[in-house]
């Protein structure tokens, strides 16, 4: 017990040093105390209600949505919204939260939790629920594949957490199958498209009877509804469906059994709309009012730095994060820009930043990531940016794109000096995540030209 | 000239579809055949010119062996036959004589005298730079796994950089007569122009692999970072 205590004030004399310097340090002073006691996150106190959220996609955006109900409901919460979502993160969110003799000063936690850190979070750390947003391919160097990610959780998340899954994903939606659960759900709604032609469907077989599954619908990847003609498995039955949606009025309609209840739609991507779905489908598990839910929602916002989008003399100029290393992710803002209407030019600065500097990056994921939705007739320009601009060119070449329509450019310098600002009604710079402040530069100066040019 | 894609719907984990794609539109008279988990192989009948496979889950090698485990006579004549095989990642897995998944022995078709040992608890990713036939060989490995060959097993590349079937091993990769399998993920033959433009030859076509410029640029670039000591494995 010794240990734990001198963990717990060295690491909160770290986080004192670190705002004092003016350093966030949220991870530091987690990773400091785990160093020296091994077990603390199974010693430190946590609140009384703890919520966790995990998931390939969106678990930062619900983490951060739940943190603004909690605080328009004015509670004080445990989060780690500003830090770090590994063992390190959400020690360090305890420890800020945590009195001198290592209490829990607050009520309840919302904590956004890596999936790939199952093991090192769930023995110690034992969430009262669990949200699950989805399980997809991710980076295949730390996450190898979505079947050993759903492994992982399955075998770390303590059987007591009660578990909110997004019963349209058939992997994620099968994690701890013991566990008491609550599903969520987007039915198929008016005018929405029956599949789309993706290449990663990581769900096409029935995990019982390896029989070959036939979707109701395919939203995207293997999101949707399925069912195995053999053996009658099907995707599970949700709890909390979103019946429809009435977007110009902004409002999203979800039922629970007979019941239906209206909120404020605060997105019209689908992707948002299942994240704000899956807090609605938390609250009410936990007995929150419908009501009250609902007024929280009209003030809702989802944090919009990954879209940013400007009219610029005529010109619409947008900036979309695309998550590098993640297939599913970048194929989702190829179908957006694919499918707006009018005249396009793309920017794509895809390439890990990390792998750059020391390594060479693997560009096996370019080949899981839908670049044949860039195939447009409409798109009559993509540029390439970076050290792997050839790969991504060869990229577009083999799904199909006119290799007259592609500029490769090396450097992400010379990126905003080589598209084609004359002939584009719409330009687009999709960026990986780490990537954020090039994509500016590149923003700014495509910004200034067309302010000369145009 | 036919080319067999053996359960595209599990064999595909890491990009690995490209190389089927990739020959698509580099050998367009070819006939291209995909063959599901619940169909029956066209190799059963008539031998492809080319069976390929790619990465899959540790689970789904499983399904595959028994899938594949009634045919194993057949593809054991294949290989004798000199039919061509491509078998990318932990695909190639399956031909050894047993998979040690985390501790339980997972018996395999036994056509090739190696073994291999998963542990998933330990993941090895990193770039290989190998040698094949005189040429250079640039492409990727993440793993679980390591394969352990018996005394008379042929390497496919030698190491330059990079692991090989495993830890110690000189060469990666099992090659017997025309069969290849390899770790070497995901897209193999888009990343190696020259290699794919060999093993168009072997197969009977004379066209270069289609985007071969661009593809050799991009190879050109990728190579030298390889040969860079400077630049780590991963």
């Amino acid at each position: 017990m010794l240990r734990f205590y001198i963990a717990l004030w060295a690491a909160k004399l770290a986080q004192l040093m670190l705002r004092l310097l003016g350093r966030k340090g949220t991870y530091f002073a987690g990773k400091l105390a785990i160093k020296l006691c091994p077990d603390f996150l199974g010693r430190i106190g946590r609140p009384k209600t703890l919520i966790g959220v995990t998931g390939t996609n969106g678990k930062t955006t619900v983490s951060n949505l739940l943190c603004d109900v909690f605080e328009f409901w004015g509670i004080t919460l445990v989060n780690n919204r500003y830090g770090s979502n590994i063992n390190a993160g959400v020690a360090s969110a305890l420890i800020e939260n945590a009195t001198l003799g290592g209490k829990c000063k607050r009520e309840l936690g919302v904590l956004e939790m890596d999936e790939r850190s199952a093991k090192l979070i769930y023995p110690y750390i034992k969430p009262d629920y669990l949200i699950i947003t989805n399980l997809f391919r991710d980076s295949m160097r730390r996450n190898a594949h979505p079947e050993y990610i759903s492994g992982l959780l399955s075998a770390n998340i303590p059987p007591e957490t009660k578990l909110i899954l997004n019963a349209d994903d058939l992997i994620s939606s099968s994690v701890a199958p013991n566990n008491e659960r609550r599903y969520f759900s987007i039915s198929h709604i008016d005018g929405e498209l029956p599949s789309r032609d993706n290449i990663v469907i990581d769900a096409r077989i029935c995990p019982n009877c390896a029989t070959a599954l036939e979707y109701d619908f395919r939203r995207y990847n293997h999101i949707g509804r399925a069912h195995c003609p053999k053996c009658g498995f099907a995707s599970p039955a949700p709890d909390f469906a979103l019946s429809s949606a009435d977007f110009s009025a902004r409002r999203m309609f979800i039922s629970e059994g007979e019941e239906s209840y209206e909120y404020r739609l605060i997105s019209d991507t689908v992707y948002n709309i299942y994240n704000a779905l899956s807090v609605v489908a938390l609250l009410r598990t936990m007995g929150y009012g419908a009501d009250k839910i609902a007024s929280a929602f009209e003030s809702l916002k989802i944090v919009q730095s990954r879209f940013w989008e400007e009219n610029i003399r005529g010109k619409l100029l947008t900036v979309i994060m695309a998550k590098g290393l993640n297939a599913v992710a970048c194929s989702r803002s190829f179908d957006y820009v694919g499918a707006e209407p009018g005249k396009k030019s793309v920017v794509l600065m895809l390439d890990d930043v990390f792998d750059e500097k020391t390594s060479s990056e693997n560009i096996a994921w370019l080949y899981d990531a839908d670049f044949e939705f860039l195939v447009s007739p409409d798109i009559e320009q993509i540029v390439t940016v970076g050290v792997r601009s050839l790969d991504s060119k060869m990229r577009l070449l083999i799904a199909g794109v006119p290799e007259e329509k592609i500029v490769a450019v090396p450097n992400e310098c010379d990126a905003a000096a080589a598209v084609n600002i004359s002939d584009a009604e719409k330009i687009y710079v999709l960026y990986e995540l780490y990537r954020y402040n090039s994509a500016v530069m590149v923003r700014n100066k495509i910004a200034e030209r067309i302010e000369k040019e145009a | 000239m036919t080319i067999e894609y053996i359960y595209p719907e599990i064999a595909n984990l890491f990009g690995d579809s490209a190389n089927f794609k990739y020959l698509k539109k580099s050998i367009p008279g070819a006939e291209f055949i995909e063959t599901g988990l619940n169909d029956v192989p066209a190799f059963a009948s008539t031998a492809p010119s080319l069976i390929y496979m790619g990465a899959m889950s540790e689970n789904s090698q499983k399904l595959a062996l028994s899938r594949l485990m009634p045919h194993k006579e057949c593809l054991r004549e294949l290989i004798e036959g000199g039919t061509h095989f491509l078998f990318t990642g932990n695909s190639f897995e399956l031909f050894g004589k047993y998979i040690e998944q985390n501790g339980e022995r997972i018996p395999a078709l036994d056509i090739l005298d190696f073994y291999a040992v998963c542990d998933t608890g330990k993941r090895y990713n990193g770039f290989f730079l190998g040698e094949h036939g005189g040429e250079k060989i640039t492409a990727f490995n993440s793993r679980f796994s390591n394969a352990f060959p018996g005394d008379g097993v042929q390497g496919f590349a030698k190491v330059i950089r990079g692991r090989g079937l495993n830890a110690d091993c000189t060469y990666e990769g099992v090659v017997k007569n025309n069969f290849i399998g390899t770790y070497l993920l995901g897209p193999l033959l888009v990343q190696n122009p020259l290699y794919m433009r060999a093993l168009m030859q072997e197969l009977g076509s004379e066209q270069e692999p289609a985007f071969f410029a661009a593809g050799m640029e991009a190879y050109a670039k990728r190579l030298a970072e390889f040969e860079d000591t400077k630049r780590e494995l991963d």
